[in-house]
């Protein structure tokens, strides 16, 4: 029981730590490949700091619904950060279902910020809420596909069970499932997290803005949980993809001298997930947003062939 | 160092390196550009050089990596260049225009994908008396479901040179089928195999080329116009 508690503590605060840093460097690295200086590696968190300490305006047309919707953001996104195997291979929480839950309660979060793009009533959350709901729908399919290729794989939908499993057969990664269902769920990562062939996380183009056009609303501290949880939420989805995929370094139990070497190696993995993001954002202009159900289409076949082909091995 | 003799370690890298050319094949069906098309079968063909290789150094067919090599030069290096040149030579729109529209071409190309499963079934429990094949079937699933998915681009494409597009990268399935199922052909066949894919490139290039100049478009449906 105090173990269980003293390892949720260490992960959320992991968790809340490492996540802005994971755009940090994101931001940084494209800035460089570009040939710019870029902001500083911490500068998510001077914005953060920055935003915590402003006034808030709430538009007088606000109901609840816009003051609830950042915490829920937050802490679904935090909740799904203790479900999964981060450092160790035993996630701190457990609940129902394993990987379906944590689809859903991103799902929930992403319910709460559309209907509070929804709830001032302006033109440009209406139009960001939708836009992200039809991407969303379209995505889900592909994250589910892909999720239930490495739970097949495993023989089941908990993901303490999946990374054991995993890192039990070795060169299990190289089968062609998973190849098919990482690529899934990469480019589901970039739909999801707003990155450029999909999002362009860096302007305010109202033509072309989706989760920024849902939190247009936002100013101080609502607008630091929002972008928080985002930064959450992304880091959620690249561990799931490091650690599900290319499950070695993670800690076998949660003592100090292997959780550090353990912490060492999913920076790394981190940082390699960081560099491949950079190169797709880089490398591609963003997309119409008629063209991007195409894109989405690419990752719910990869996600099909790769079940099928779960199977048919 | 040890897994560099391990056969099991070769076949997982082999089936590896399929799935990713599967992978790049169906960015070449979703994806409009042309040039990024070119480029895709220039990283499709640099994987299956480096099959090739693969299976030479694990199944110790030294010839295997002449045709490694040569695929290497060809078809990563003079085709791509070649064809880039003529885009930029005939000046066409960039974009292809598939007849189908591009989400409903991947449900297509996953159809395929899985009847080239369904095929390579079959080969994979022999009849008695032949012994088993140490590659696994997913490599000519896979290379299977290349072919097909290459053919249907084919089928699907309006202009002359994404046509080309797709028969080079159909030959790329039928070329991983050769290596996949006899571990190389004799060198002479495959030196023939190649010449006869820069020929056929080179003679549709012109072609191509000849096609842009007359018609001042290289949409080949425009060519049923000459039906007398």
């Amino acid at each position: 029981m105090k173990q269980l508690a003293v390892a949720s503590l260490l992960q959320l605060a992991v968790l809340l730590a490492v996540a802005p840093l994971a755009s940090g460097i994101i931001r940084t690295l494209k800035a460089r490949m570009q040939t710019r200086r870029g902001p500083g590696i911490l500068q998510p968190y001077r914005d953060l700091f920055k935003l915590w300490r402003k006034n808030m305006v709430v538009p007088d047309s606000a109901s609840w619904i816009f003051s609830v919707a950042p915490h829920v953001v937050f802490l679904t996104a935090a909740a799904v950060g203790l479900m999964i195997p981060m450092i160790a291979w035993e996630a701190p929480l457990g609940l129902f279902g394993g990987v379906l839950a944590i689809i859903y309660l991103l799902g929930l979060g992403r319910f709460f910020l559309a209907l509070a793009g929804l709830d001032t009533g302006t033109a440009f959350g209406g139009m960001g809420s939708s836009r992200e709901m039809t991407i969303s729908a379209l995505a889900e399919p592909a994250m589910m596909l892909a999720v239930f290729t490495v739970a097949i794989a495993a023989g089941s939908t908990s993901l303490t069970e999946v990374a054991r499993s995993a890192a039990g057969q070795s060169w299990r990664f190289l089968a062609p499932s998973q190849i098919l269902a990482f690529s899934a769920l990469f480019i589901v990562l970039i739909a999801e997290t707003g990155r450029i062939p999909v999002d362009n996380p860096a302007t305010h183009l109202e033509l072309t803005m989706i989760h920024e056009a849902m939190i247009l609303e936002y100013s101080g501290r609502y607008l630091a949980l929002i972008e928080w949880g985002a930064s959450i939420k992304q880091l959620v989805l690249m561990t799931l993809l490091v650690n599900v995929f290319f499950p070695f370094g993670l800690s076998a139990s949660w003592r100090a001298p292997a959780l550090v070497i353990a912490l060492g190696v999913y920076l790394v993995k981190l940082l390699a997930l960081c560099a491949l993001i950079v190169l797709v954002e880089t490398t591609n202009a963003k997309l119409r947003l008629f063209r991007v159900p195409e894109l989405l289409a690419v990752a719910f076949i990869l996600g099909a062939l790769a079940l099928i082909s779960s199977f048919l091995f | 160092m040890s897994f560099f003799s391990d056969p099991q370690f070769g076949e997982r890298v082999i089936t590896l390196m399929a799935a990713l050319a599967l992978v790049l094949q169906l960015g070449m069906v979703s994806q409009r550009w042309l040039i990024t098309n070119i480029r895709l079968f220039g990283v499709q063909s640099f994987l299956l050089a480096a099959i090739a290789a693969t299976i030479a150094h694990f199944n110790r067919a030294p010839h295997l990596y002449a045709a490694a090599g040569m695929t290497l030069l060809l078809k990563v290096v003079v085709l791509p260049l070649w064809l880039e040149r003529l885009v930029k030579r005939v000046g066409i729109r960039k974009e292809i225009e598939p007849l189908i529209n591009v989400p409903a071409s991947l449900l297509i190309s996953g159809g395929l994908t899985l009847l080239g499963y369904v095929v390579a079934e079959s080969f994979a429990r022999p009849a008695a008396g032949f012994p088993s094949r140490e590659l696994g079937h997913n490599t000519l699933a896979v290379a299977l479901a290349l072919f097909l998915i290459g053919f249907f681009m084919m089928i699907n494409r309006r202009k002359a040179l994404s046509q080309v597009l797709a028969l080079l990268s159909l030959e790329n399935g039928i070329f991983l089928a050769a290596i996949s199922l006899t571990y190389g052909m004799p060198l002479v066949v495959e030196l023939g195999i190649f010449f006869d894919v820069l020929v056929a490139v080179m003679l549709l290039g012109i072609l191509v080329y000849r096609i842009g100049e007359t018609f001042e478009s290289t949409d080949v449906s425009k060519l049923r116009r000459l039906r007398g």
